[in-house]
């Protein structure tokens, strides 16, 4: 049989079949062991500097094995720097952000993906575009607007700019979650003699856990270690929030007097714990979530 | 217990040029078991959600005993649907998704045992009670969406396709169960298909639809003997009805340019001479005398009974037949109508003429 044109050239393009391989040599086993290593130590790296220094009486900008383990550093940020306070204050703002976020996205998310509005395809557009925009373009407005309100050194103030950042995305997420549970459900629940809001709450929402879940914990997060808005909006010492003050045990010292590292990661480590809290709590929702959420986008 | 009557409704999706439901009056009685039946996409499920108050129709009226439900949310219908994808609630065990209309309606725990006990006795889904939907199999979700619909004694029941995500062989032994279910609770049901036998086993009678119209509504023995026009004789029947061109000549009908039959008495048209005959496969029988019209190309043995297939002129004719009949093929053969059963329709516009 002779071969002719196309199909000549169809039979040529078929690759071989994937043979599973053996292990391989020696020598690749250990060069791919080698390159996983480097890798994850390049990725590890800040985070045991961190939890090194924070215990280390005598810490430096380098990660190094500590001279002396003493709890002086967390110590002395409660006494003398008023850490307590900065960690209320997030604790508030990320807490109080959280659910109105929560509440909001529910809402928009669900009436994005449910109503029948004019236009929704621009609405659902403008929402995103918003989400693209840089946010430090708009620092001087913002500052303006808050200092015209009496937004400034309040938690009122943060927790609005907060959800505002955070709002465009998980609408859309939400969005996608709301898609991904089938109508029929709540029609269902309609017919078996719900009113809508009521199948909304009994029926869409638990089916849409994971989803507001995923919610929760972005915007818990994402308010927790916001750091710009805070610098624009807070210049009063008792409402700072963890990041600013962070940030500042690191910059105010910069230059003149010698950076206490000790003091830095100290911080650095309680700044870090509730967010890995909130994702080890969530994490099985959120990666339920966001496998299934992102299949409506 | 309910009548349900579609009056002149029409319903057309916004940003679609087609009509989904066009000028649809349908009266179903107290008790009846009717079955919406068409191809995909003709409009069944459209009119099923109209009557549940899922989509609003564009015009005209729909009644539940007497009284328009256009009006009143889904919830305050006392409409019970079952869906093709069940929607069973995936966060509720079996035993609460029974339960959920006996809650809504605030019956108290022991009136809701009582009932979803009763309801899933008699669908024998008892052993499921406390699994959630999601470890269950596709029949056992669609006995309890039926659960879910029957235990609140709705006035209507609707079922959209409720038995197409299931095999073969459990499709047409729920099919009988169903029917006698039905009969048992004496509730007003709209069943939806798009299967004519199931159609055809189930219904008291069968409105056929196509591209948003009522065809035909009649009982299903009515329908199949008597197709009102041709995309009701061609839907219905397996294989379907035998659609020859014919023309009148000398009191007889010419089928295919080959074959005489004796005319039946019809109506006046406006076509001519020229018809279009219908005959099913089981109305014409075959002589094999070594002549005639007809040339067989292939008989299929089905076991209780066989197809043949015949060339008459340049059309091809099935023939029902019984087992030992099964001439080779090539072989000449006579057909023979039998007169009763000679259907007429108008060529132009497929319409019947008897
Ligand atoms: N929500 C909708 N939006 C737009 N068109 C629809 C919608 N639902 C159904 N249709 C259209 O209406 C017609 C009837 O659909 P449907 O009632 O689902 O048919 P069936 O149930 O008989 O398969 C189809 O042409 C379908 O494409
Ligand atoms: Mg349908």
């Amino acid at each position: 049989m002779t071969a002719v044109g196309p199909q000549a050239a169809v039979q040529v393009d078929i690759p071989p079949p994937i043979r599973p391989r053996e292990r391989g040599t020696p020598l690749e086993w250990a060069l791919m062991h080698l390159a996983f290593v480097a890798i994850a130590a390049f990725f590890l790296a800040p985070f045991v500097w961190l939890f090194a220094a924070a215990f280390d009486a005598e810490a430096t900008a380098y990660i190094r094995v500590p001279g002396r383990l003493t709890l002086d550093n967390f110590t002395y940020i409660f006494r003398e720097l008023a850490f307590a306070k900065a960690l209320a204050n997030s604790a508030i703002v990320a807490g109080a952000t959280t659910l109105l976020v929560v509440l909001t996205v529910t809402l928009a998310g669900y009436g994005l993906s449910r109503l029948e509005l004019r236009r929704k395809g621009w609405i659902t557009f403008a929402v995103l575009l918003l989400q693209t925009m840089p946010l430090s373009a708009t620092m001087v407005p913002i500052y303006g607007l808050a200092r015209l309100l009496g937004l400034r050194n309040s938690y009122l103030g943060l927790i609005l700019i907060h959800a505002a950042i955070e709002l465009p995305f998980l609408v859309w997420l939400m969005k996608g979650f709301f898609d991904s549970v089938p109508r029929q459900l709540e029609e269902a629940a309609w017919l078996d003699g719900r009113s809508k809001l009521r199948a909304l709450f009994e029926i869409v929402l638990p089916v849409a856990r994971p989803g507001i879940a995923v919610a929760a914990g972005l915007s818990f997060i994402s308010a927790w270690a916001e750091v710009l808005m805070v610098i624009i909006l807070v210049d009063k010492q008792d409402m700072k929030t963890v990041p600013l003050a962070f940030y500042e045990t690191f910059r105010t010292a910069g230059g003149y007097v010698e950076v206490q590292y000790g003091l830095v990661a100290a911080m650095g480590v309680l700044y870090l714990l509730p967010v890995m809290a909130v994702f080890f709590a969530t994490r099985r929702l959120m990666v339920r979530g966001l496998v299934s959420g992102t299949k409506g986008l | 217990m309910a009548r349900v009557e579609y009056d002149d409704v029409w319903k057309r999706f916004p940003g679609s040029d087609r009509v989904a439901v066009h000028a649809l009056t349908l009266d179903v009685a107290d008790g009846e078991l009717l079955v919406l039946l068409g191809p995909s996409g003709c409009g069944k499920t459209t009119a099923l959600r109209m009557l549940a108050g899922l989509e609003h129709p564009d015009g005209g009226d729909i009644r539940i005993d007497g009284r328009s439900v256009l009006r009143l949310e889904p919830k305050d219908r006392d409409v019970a649907l079952v869906f093709q994808s069940y929607a069973l609630y995936p966060h509720l065990s079996v035993r609460n998704n029974i339960g959920y209309p006996l809650r809504v309606r605030g019956l108290t725990l022991a009136q809701q045992a009582e009932r979803i006990g009763r309801a899933a006795a008699l669908l024998r889904i008892e052993h499921l009670l406390a699994r959630r939907p999601g470890q269950l199999s596709g029949g056992e979700q669609q006995r309890v969406a039926l659960a879910r619909a029957i235990v609140r004694e709705p006035r209507v029941f609707c079922m959209d396709e409720p038995l197409s995500n299931l095999d073969a062989k459990l499709r047409t032994h729920t099919r009988t169960e169903l029917k006698a279910l039905q009969k048992d609770l004496g509730t007003t049901t709209i069943f939806v298909t798009h299967d004519q036998a199931e159609a055809m086993t189930l219904a008291d009678r069968i409105a056929v639809l196509d591209q948003g119209r009522l065809q035909q509504l009649g009982t299903p023995d009515d329908v199949y003997r008597h197709p009102a026009n041709l995309f009701v004789a061609q839907f219905i029947g397996s294989p379907p009805m035998n659609i020859l061109a014919a023309h009148r000549h000398d009191g007889e009908l010419v089928v295919e340019e080959a074959w005489r039959i004796p005319a039946p008495a019809v109506r006046d048209h406006h076509g001519g001479t020229a018809l279009t005959v219908g005959l099913r496969p089981e109305a014409i029988t075959i002589e094999q005398d070594g002549g005639g019209p007809g040339e067989v190309l292939v008989s299929e043995p089905l076991g209780s009974e066989v197809i043949v297939n015949v060339k008459v002129g340049s059309a091809l004719v099935k023939v029902r037949t019984a087992p030992d009949v099964r001439p080779g093929p090539g072989t000449r053969v006579r057909l023979a109508a039998q007169p009763g059963e000679v259907r007429l329709f108008d060529p132009s516009s497929g319409t019947a003429l008897d």
